[in-house]
């Protein structure tokens, strides 16, 4: 771009060519180049959250949508919601899958982090290569290939410790109610560590190398010198990630559609599924899932504003 | 802070595990890909059984007409993975369109944030910081209803400018903090040279900010590619399927096999990790410059 813009014109800044003409104030120039943004985020954004709000207060299934006219209930859809046994399950699936992720991701990209910042170990410089690589699979690619991976009958997984010896029976991965949900777990971390890693890698390197050199002169030790200088200095990138994941896994959604859809049973049912299912299969109930999907949004919208508030206090 | 022999081996043990879980799953899809079906079922045990094969690649490159000795008593074949090309092309438009758009849209709204100091646009930044949080299926409801009744349903358009919308604060975030470290002076003695404050940001700005453009176009290009809940709920006519929606319309149909499955997420995700690869400096910064900066 910058080559078809600096050349044939005679030099960059000399040529006083007005191609726009007479020169718009600021007020107005800036709301022209906002226009488009403005208005896809308008489109894309504002009016269906306004009108996520809306429909979640009306009775609309696939019937009212063809006719258009959708009668109004109150909070009868929010009703029904938080009285289906099925979403308290599917919000106590969310939280502890969310608990579970975010917790592992963290302490997991602490660790990497360090590990990869390690100049003098020329092993750590292969993880820095390739660390990035799992943000690149698509979530669904990810999470059929973990499918094929946990399959009870002829999995890779199972193949893997067979072939060690480390079992003499076939396991069944994502069969068992009780473990289904972390088995679910393992792909989202596996995808979404590299984002994590990253921002701590970044918040190290922003660490005066002068404070260890000082701190082992002193005497103190890797774990001293990680509890008292590295934690208190990426602290404030770590509640950054914290509030970050949390608000993204809150709506874990891919995974779970391409290795339980749900199951077994009910098991893995979590809130993005449960609006997703509610609005997109039989019996269409586009209400019902509006109201569990801005019931979502409150949960994501405490975290954004946690998330924000946090920011400013930094940049103070 | 030499380390000990002992730490030394601790640390290469310790990035070997971490090699060995990132390469796990890349490993199964490529093995997987390249096996018999009848191979996978009749040895359950050993990591490779049977000879390697390219049949899985061939008859989806083939659309089904070349089936090869590993399909050749398949009597099914879904629809879907002989509209392979079609699904390929219309990731790549799709993919392209947003990242093009969304590359405008965004450096637009940034460099007024920037430079022109006006004080609805310093709240639009902070609209931005709450939107690039909304996720996807939040707004996929009403998203589906909007668009139904404007007539964007399968069409392409719809799934570009849904994608644009919520790709569009993720980039402003990352351009602000980079046209903010532009020296002023430049802005100003181009337009003392004559240049409109438009076209100091398409000569100036614009030009010193290709690292920053390069990070987020990356990542959306990226993003937009691996997106599935758009393209799936706004379109359900084939014509208009991308990848991740191919490989989602496999999810539970019991007469397809892992073999061919893989072969399938092999395609799709190599562009995208080829690019992540290629521009992994860039698409490094652009994580962490929108992810902490904000």
């Amino acid at each position: 771009m910058s080559a078809t813009e600096t050349n044939g014109r005679g030099g960059q800044t000399r040529a006083p060519v007005h191609r726009f003409g007479r020169e718009l104030p600021p007020k107005m120039l800036g709301f022209v180049m906002n226009l488009p943004t403005l208005l896809t985020l308008t489109l894309v954004l504002a009016y269906p959250i306004y009108y996520a709000g809306y429909l979640s207060l009306h009775k609309v299934t696939l019937i009212q949508l063809r006719s258009g006219n959708f009668p109004f209930i109150g909070f009868g859809n929010y009703e029904r919601v938080l009285t289906d046994p099925l979403f308290l399950l599917s919000l106590g699936n969310t939280l502890i899958f969310t608990a579970f992720t975010v917790v592992v991701e963290v302490v997991a990209a602490v660790m990497i982090a360090i590990l990869i910042n390690q100049q003098d170990i020329w092993t750590s410089r292969v993880t820095r290569f390739l660390i990035l690589l799992p943000y690149a699979v698509p979530p669904i690619a990810n999470g059929l290939i973990w499918s094929f991976m946990y399959n009870g009958k002829l999995g890779f997984l199972n193949r893997l410790l067979y072939s060690v010896g480390a079992i003499d029976r076939p396991i069944d991965w994502t069969g068992d109610a009780d473990t289904a949900l972390f088995a679910v777990a393992v792909p989202y971390i596996w995808r979404t560590l590299p984002f994590a890693v990253l921002l701590v890698h970044a918040a190290l390197q922003g660490i005066n190398k002068e404070l260890f050199e000082a701190a082992s002169v002193d005497g103190a030790g890797p774990w001293r010198r990680f509890r008292h200088i590295t934690l208190p200095l990426i602290m404030p990138v770590i509640v950054v990630l914290l509030v970050l994941r949390t608000s993204f896994a809150v709506a874990v959604f891919d995974e779970i559609l391409a290795i339980t859809q749900g199951g077994p049973g009910d098991a893995t049912w979590v809130a993005s599924w449960y609006s997703y299912r509610k609005g997109f299969a039989p019996p269409f109930d586009i209400g019902m899932g509006a109201a569990s999907a801005f019931i979502l949004a409150l949960m994501v919208a405490f975290f954004a504003l946690l998330y924000i508030k946090l920011l400013y206090r930094r940049v103070d | 802070m030499r380390k000990t022999p002992l730490q030394k081996i601790l640390l290469h043990l310790a990035n070997i595990v971490v090699i060995a879980f990132i390469l796990l799953p890349l490993s199964a899809v490529v093995i997987g890909s390249l096996l018999a079906e009848k191979n996978l079922a009749g040895d359950t045990r050993s990591i490779i059984p049977g000879d390697i094969t390219f049949d899985n690649f061939r008859v989806i490159i083939s659309r089904g007409e070349q089936r090869g000795q590993v399909f050749e008593q398949a009597t099914y074949l879904p629809d879907n993975v002989k509209k392979i090309y079609h699904a390929l092309g219309n990731s790549v438009v799709i993919s392209l369109s947003v990242t093009f758009l969304t590359l405008i849209f965004a450096s637009l709204s940034a460099y007024t944030i920037v430079k022109l100091q006006l004080r609805w646009a310093a709240w639009l930044l902070s609209v931005n910081i709450f939107a690039r949080f909304v996720p996807i299926i939040v707004l996929m409801i009403p998203l589906y209803v909007v668009f139904r009744q404007l007539g964007l349903l399968n069409s392409m358009w719809g799934v570009i400018i849904a994608l644009t919308g919520f790709l569009l604060p993720y980039g402003i975030l990352i351009l602000v903090p980079y046209f903010a470290s532009i020296p002023k002076e430049l802005d100003e003695s181009a337009r003392i040279d004559g240049c409109t404050r438009f076209t100091a940001f398409l000569r100036i700005t614009l030009p010193l900010s290709t690292p920053a453009l390069a990070s987020y176009g990356a990542i959306v290009f990226i993003i937009a590619w691996n997106d599935l809940l758009i393209p799936l709920i706004l379109n359900n006519r084939a014509e208009f399927m991308t990848l991740p929606v191919v490989i989602a319309s496999l999810v539970g149909d019991v007469f397809v096999v892992f073999n061919l499955m893989m072969a399938i997420c092999l395609i799709a995700l190599t562009p995208s990790v080829l690019l992540v690869m290629l521009l992994r400096k860039f698409v490094v910064e652009g994580l962490t410059a929108g992810g902490v900066k904000g």
